[in-house]
């Protein structure tokens, strides 16, 4: 009776909402006359069923909300630009390249020299190396092109990457309230550069952040923020450290990137003075464990490290998440 | 004059970009209820319908003509949540889950509406505050279903659609998630006249 009752008992949530078979309904109704325990169950489930119909209050957001949902996503898709020039001149050139080592390759083939050196067999790997070999020459120069130019008054740096960060905001259940300030990179005069600052005010990306290379010093602001970016970006003028931005909350680091390379990270190890007083990098991390082992790389290398670095370890997870990573192609 | 839902989503398809605003404005509350549900977190689910109705802009011209727009709308933005989700998890921020529910807790409108309801009778306050933490306290997967199915009316088959799943496996889950409930709220269910 038991092994009855269990089959037909994992039949009884279809058997409430009407989905059986007409021969399997007609089973379980024959059932649930000759034992109580299983129309007990019916019962409860359809008790359950309607509490949930009744009583489930669904998550509903403001008017206000939708609105500026509405705006910022219109806003998004505006910027939806095409994609960059570098990137279609680097398919055109791939492409090119491709084009011009078949045809060699058919040349040869029929000059006939292919017979006794054998190319068609063996050349596909040489093709593969010297079309490899050609976009490292041709790529870096297309890029130099194409980066963003000195304007007159700046030399731009190419932002490379960005990671949204976000706190819980202030009536979150956590114990450790942030008052998070966001590094903002402020220059010569004293003036900060506005498009970061907009940018996180506003809470998104309004345009790519210019950075102005006459200072490479990153401060913290005194603004609570609830939610920024971190940006990094490769300089393009002589200095090989990597500016960047953190986030800051009693003086105790917030900030954790994951970034999508680990490249910008190795060109900052051979920055010099990246680390003194109130100058800040940020650690560009693949993950925790890696941005760990970099680290001790580092203090092998430099003798210890301070700053940033050093509170980067004390970093208090649970109270900040990433939900973004954003490449630069995205932005 | 108004452009029928089939009109807007060929001009999109043709690149006509103001023929996204009047789809986000009808199925805005659907994406944020089911993004809210599965993330249970505001900004996570705020996350979700961006990146929702970024992919529908982009992926219209894959969208057959011949299915349901609304199904193929659930299986972006569910899909889209429970990818979340799972990148969240992979972070290993366990411990940060715990405090997004708890953040869940504090932010999600639906307390405010139990706590400032004049006119709900406080043990119906409380019941509701009970069936609506039953069902958040649910995996991932089994909530899923529950959402899916009991408040926003799917099939088994179109829930198996979206999920990506058999249909064999959608009715467990509803099975499990339905003993589940029972067991959670079984002082109400004994309760109960109904």
């Amino acid at each position: 009776m038991r092994s009855k009752c269990d089959k037909i008992e994992r039949l009884l949530s279809d058997y409430i909402d009407g989905t059986l078979s007409e021969r399997q309904n007609s089973d379980v109704a024959l059932h649930l006359r000759s034992c109580g325990l299983c129309k007990r169950e019916v019962v409860a489930l359809k008790k359950t069923h309607h509490l949930l119909e009744n009583f489930y209050v669904e998550p509903e957001a403001s008017d206000a909300y939708y609105a500026r949902f509405t705006t910022r996503l219109q806003q998004r898709i505006e910027q939806s630009a095409p994609t960059a020039l570098h990137q279609q001149l680097f398919a055109v050139v791939t492409r090119l390249g491709w084009h011009l080592l078949t045809q060699m390759h058919r040349r040869i083939d029929h000059s006939r020299l292919s017979g006794f050196l054998s190319i068609r067999q063996h050349a596909f790997p040489y093709y593969i190396i010297g079309l490899t070999l050609t976009m490292l020459v041709v790529a870096p120069l297309l890029l130099n092109q194409v980066s963003p130019q000195d304007d007159g008054n700046h030399v731009l740096g190419r932002l490379y990457a960005a990671a949204k960060i976000r706190f819980f905001s202030a009536d979150s259940p956590v114990s450790v309230q942030p008052t998070a300030a966001l590094a903002i990179k402020q220059d010569k005069t004293g003036t900060q550069p506005t498009g970061i600052r907009r940018n996180v005010s506003s809470g998104r990306m309004t345009e790519t952040p210019a950075i102005d290379s006459s200072s490479d010093v990153w401060q913290f602001t005194d603004e609570p923020v609830t939610e920024g970016y971190i940006f990094t970006t490769l300089q393009e003028n002589d200095s090989d450290t990597v500016p960047s931005a953190a986030l800051d909350i009693d003086s105790e680091l917030l900030a954790y990137a994951e970034l999508p390379t680990q490249g910008a990270f190795w060109a900052r190890l051979t920055g010099r003075d990246v680390l003194t007083e109130n100058r800040y990098t940020l650690l560009l991390l693949q993950g925790m464990d890696a941005g760990q082992h970099a680290l001790q790389q580092y203090e092998r290398k430099w003798g210890g490290f301070k700053g940033f670095s050093q509170k980067l370890l004390d970093v208090p997870l649970e109270i900040l998440s990433i939900p973004e990573v954003y490449d630069s192609r995205e932005l | 004059m108004e452009r029928t839902e089939a009109l807007l989503i060929a001009d999109l398809c043709e690149g006509d970009e103001t023929a996204l605003a009047p789809l986000v404005e009808k199925y805005k509350r659907m994406v944020y209820r089911l993004a809210m549900q599965i993330t249970k977190n505001h900004t996570d689910a705020d996350d979700v319908m961006q990146e929702t109705f970024i992919k529908v802009y982009r992926s219209i011209r894959t969208f057959r003509k011949d299915a349901a727009f609304e199904t193929w709308l659930y299986r972006i933005a569910v899909n889209e949540a429970l990818n979340f989700v799972k990148r969240r998890e992979r972070r290993r921020e366990s411990t940060l889950e715990t405090a997004s529910e708890a953040a869940y807790e504090a932010t999600t409108r639906y307390r405010a509406q139990i706590a400032n309801d004049p006119h709900a009778h406080a043990e119906k306050a409380e019941l509701r505050h009970h069936v609506t933490e039953a069902v958040n306290s649910l995996s991932l997967k089994h909530r899923t279903v529950v959402i899916l199915h009991e408040f926003e009316g799917l099939t088994h088959a179109e829930i198996a659609s979206i999920l990506n799943c058999s249909e064999g496996t959608v009715r467990s889950r509803l099975h499990y998630a339905r003993k589940k409930l029972r067991t959670l709220l079984k002082p109400y269910v004994d309760a109960s006249n109904v």
